[in-house]
């Protein structure tokens, strides 16, 4: 006897019901009752919650939970082969881009990519100090032999924040334009920052092939590039209304404008965006290495399942140098745009 | 109308009480039990099922661990803790055996009677178009007819390191057209076979059974030519010099305690030494389950109710008279 089958006999709903009740499997509370001998009648102070489950039992034409949660999958999985038509020729150069990006770091000299990176260090930074700084570090990483991981690591964030920036300061700027894109956007920022990242990823792994590496591509990008949409947002929304003023008194075009004053006073706040797109993208590696991208978040993988514990920390480590470096060489140049605008 | 409320929550309130000190008494003879729930469908089930007949039957208060091999090992290694250890496979964890020899586990049983399959699989249906997949000779011929992938396990997983022994020893890499591919985790191994399915797509790659994947996605395991001890065991490690090709052996699938545990509990040592499942019986209940798209406590009362037999026999006298209503119902 189901709790709410009164429920459905007085409203006169036994016939829509179906007198032909399907029986759901028997759960463990029943169980137990029918171990205790004989079932109980339910009391009146646990009386259970009208769920879909539980409304089942009493009336075969409502869905249980896992038929719904089982129409979710279908209803994925109809329309997945269109939306793979769609995504798939789309996203396809990120894939080509990591993988290029990946075979010229890890094809390079270590020698070559070293002064490389130092050289761009330095020009980022102008500070002879970081620059110190990073060369101590990446030779740290060569004798330690972790550094094709963290050259293949520096890799995929070069890629994604690269691709991060290019789309996230046009979509930031939208945002600053229009009030109502700004509020479109906002809850989907939102979504992007809390959702588990394996809720999208296994998803998009029906999609795509699990071999492509664009998967990891697109999970760090849909997770790294909020900050730098926002701060775009924030840091032009922010610009002086009097400059603003004196340039339309100029005649200035609204493209004169944008790019002549708003994006220059903007700018100390989209670095702010870049250098936290950057950090975030860093610390997705890990997660990423799940689903296959290379670098030094399969070591923290192996150290964490092997239980290898010198492994996953020197790994962590490394993950945590190759940010201080990142967040450095970003922080210095960003404080000599702000010392110029200064 | 208040009095009579008030009578009925004051009787039902008494009678809580009753039944919590009822059940007290009878935990002080088992007391609290901590057992693991391992990231799988047919662990969940053993655990549900061992929790069920350990609180039923002998009063013990049991709290599931969700844990995955090696974590709970180490843990069981380093602490004592959890209890008692179920569907540990031990080709994935050879730490075991030194801890077993160090005296502080003891092997309850093989709660897999069969033993566990771990091989290269391809789907049936890609089998059923080109039977000479069946055998590895077949699919280096004819990479392409597989996708031209070999799906590897992910690092820090035991068959990945029996794998890439025998993926040098049998010289996939040279293979032209074939890739190996090594995964990430396990949900992404999983997902890449039910994605394939959907598609009908052609699959290669390690898997393992009894599992809700292989249940639901039926495959063929491949031929990769004859087991050979010593070709095994030296593929299991990370530095095995010289590779040999072998196929995987049946594994070993146990229940474990500690000898502590063991000592101070006798009766649910004694019980957990009986509790062991053959293919067949798993292979349905987690059939029924996937069909039923049942959670793993609903698949552990179906196995409950449907094998009374199997597990009446596992219980002591005075369990089964407490479990009388439910074996004879």
């Amino acid at each position: 006897m189901a709790t709410f089958d009164g429920l459905f006999d007085t409203f006169g709903l036994r016939g829509w019901c179906g007198e032909g009740k399907t029986d759901g499997p028997m759960t463990m509370a029943e169980l137990l009752a029918k171990a205790k001998g004989g079932a109980e009648e339910t009391a009146w102070w646990d009386i259970p919650f009208p769920s879909l489950d539980n409304l089942n039992k009493a009336c075969g034409a409502i869905p249980r939970t896992r038929d719904m949660t089982e129409g979710v999958a279908n209803a994925f999985l109809d329309i997945k082969d269109k939306l793979k038509f769609v995504l798939d020729p789309l996203t396809q150069p990120l894939s080509y881009i990591l993988d290029y990006s990946l075979s010229f770091f890890v094809g390079m000299p270590w020698w070559l990519l070293i002064l490389l990176i130092l050289a761009l260090s330095f020009y980022a930074s102008r500070s002879v100090l970081v620059t110190i700084f990073v060369a101590v570090c990446f030779l740290f990483f060569g004798f330690i032999d972790h550094y094709s991981f963290a050259v293949q690591t520096l890799s995929i964030i070069a890629v994604c924040t690269f691709i991060s920036v290019l789309l996230g300061v046009p979509i930031g700027i939208a945002m600053s334009k229009y009030d109502w894109f700004q509020r479109a956007n906002i809850p989907v920022l939102d979504m992007l920052q809390t959702l588990p990242t394996f809720v999208y990823l296994i998803p998009l792994i029906f999609l795509f092939s699990v071999t492509e590496s664009k998967l990891y591509g697109i999970a760090i990008i849909l997770y790294a590039i909020v900050p730098v949409i926002r701060l775009t947002d924030l840091g032009i929304r922010l610009v002086d209304k009097d400059v603003i003023e004196a340039a339309d008194a100029f005649g200035m075009s609204s493209r004169q404008k944008l790019f002549g004053v708003e994006i220059p006073l903007a700018l100390p706040n989209i670095m702010a965006g870049i250098n936290q797109t950057i950090m975030m993208s860093l610390a997705m590696v890990v997660i990423a290495s799940l689903v296959s991208a290379p670098g030094l978040g399969v070591l923290v993988l192996r150290g964490i399942r092997n239980l290898e514990l010198g492994v996953g920390l020197i790994a962590g480590f490394c993950i945590v140098l190759l940010a201080v470096i990142l967040d450095r060489v970003s922080k210095a140049s960003l404080s000599r745009i702000n010392a110029a605008q200064g | 109308m208040h009095k009579t409320l008030l009578g009925l929550a004051g009787a039902t309130f008494g009678a809580m009480l009753m039944t919590s000190v009822s059940s007290t008494s009878a935990e002080a003879a088992c007391g609290e039990v901590t057992i693991t729930e391992m990231n799988w469908a047919s662990s969940a089930v053993v655990t549900a099922v061992s929790k069920f007949i350990m609180e039923q039957g002998y009063g013990c208060s049991v709290t599931k661990v969700p844990s995955a091999t090696l974590p709970a090992v180490t843990s069981v290694a380093e602490t004592g803790k959890p209890d008692i250890v179920t569907e540990l496979w031990i080709n994935s964890a050879p730490v075991y055996k030194e801890l077993e020899a160090e005296g502080k586990v003891v092997k309850l049983a093989d709660v897999l009677s069969d033993g566990g399959v771990e091989a290269w699989f391809v789907p049936n249906y890609l089998i059923e178009k080109h039977p000479e997949l069946a055998t590895l000779e077949g699919i280096l011929a004819n990479p392409a007819l597989v996708g031209g992938k070999f799906h590897n396990c992910p690092v820090g997983w035991g068959c990945r390191v029996i794998n890439d022994n025998n993926i040098t020893a049998r010289g996939l890499r040279d293979v032209k057209g074939l890739e190996v591919f090594d995964h990430g985790s396990g949900e992404t191994m999983a997902t890449s076979i039910a994605a394939a399915y959907s598609d009908k797509a052609p699959w290669f790659g390690y898997y393992w059974a009894p599992t809700s994947v292989l249940g639901k996605y039926p495959m063929t395991a491949v031929d990769i030519g004859p087991y050979d001890a010593d070709a095994h065991t030296c593929n299991t490690k990370d530095d095995c010099a010289s590779p040999k090709a072998s196929s995987y052996p049946p594994s070993e699938v146990i229940t474990f305690t500690t000898t502590a545990f063991k000592e101070s509990n006798p009766d649910i040592a004694a019980l957990m030494s009986n509790v062991s499942f053959t293919n067949a019986q798993m292979g349905e209940v987690l059939a029924w389950q996937e069909d039923n798209k049942a959670s793993a406590d609903e698949a552990a009362v179906y196995f409950l109710n449907k094998y009374k037999d199997a597990w009446s026999g596992w219980l002591n006298d005075e369990a089964k008279g407490k479990l009388a209503a439910l074996l004879n119902g």
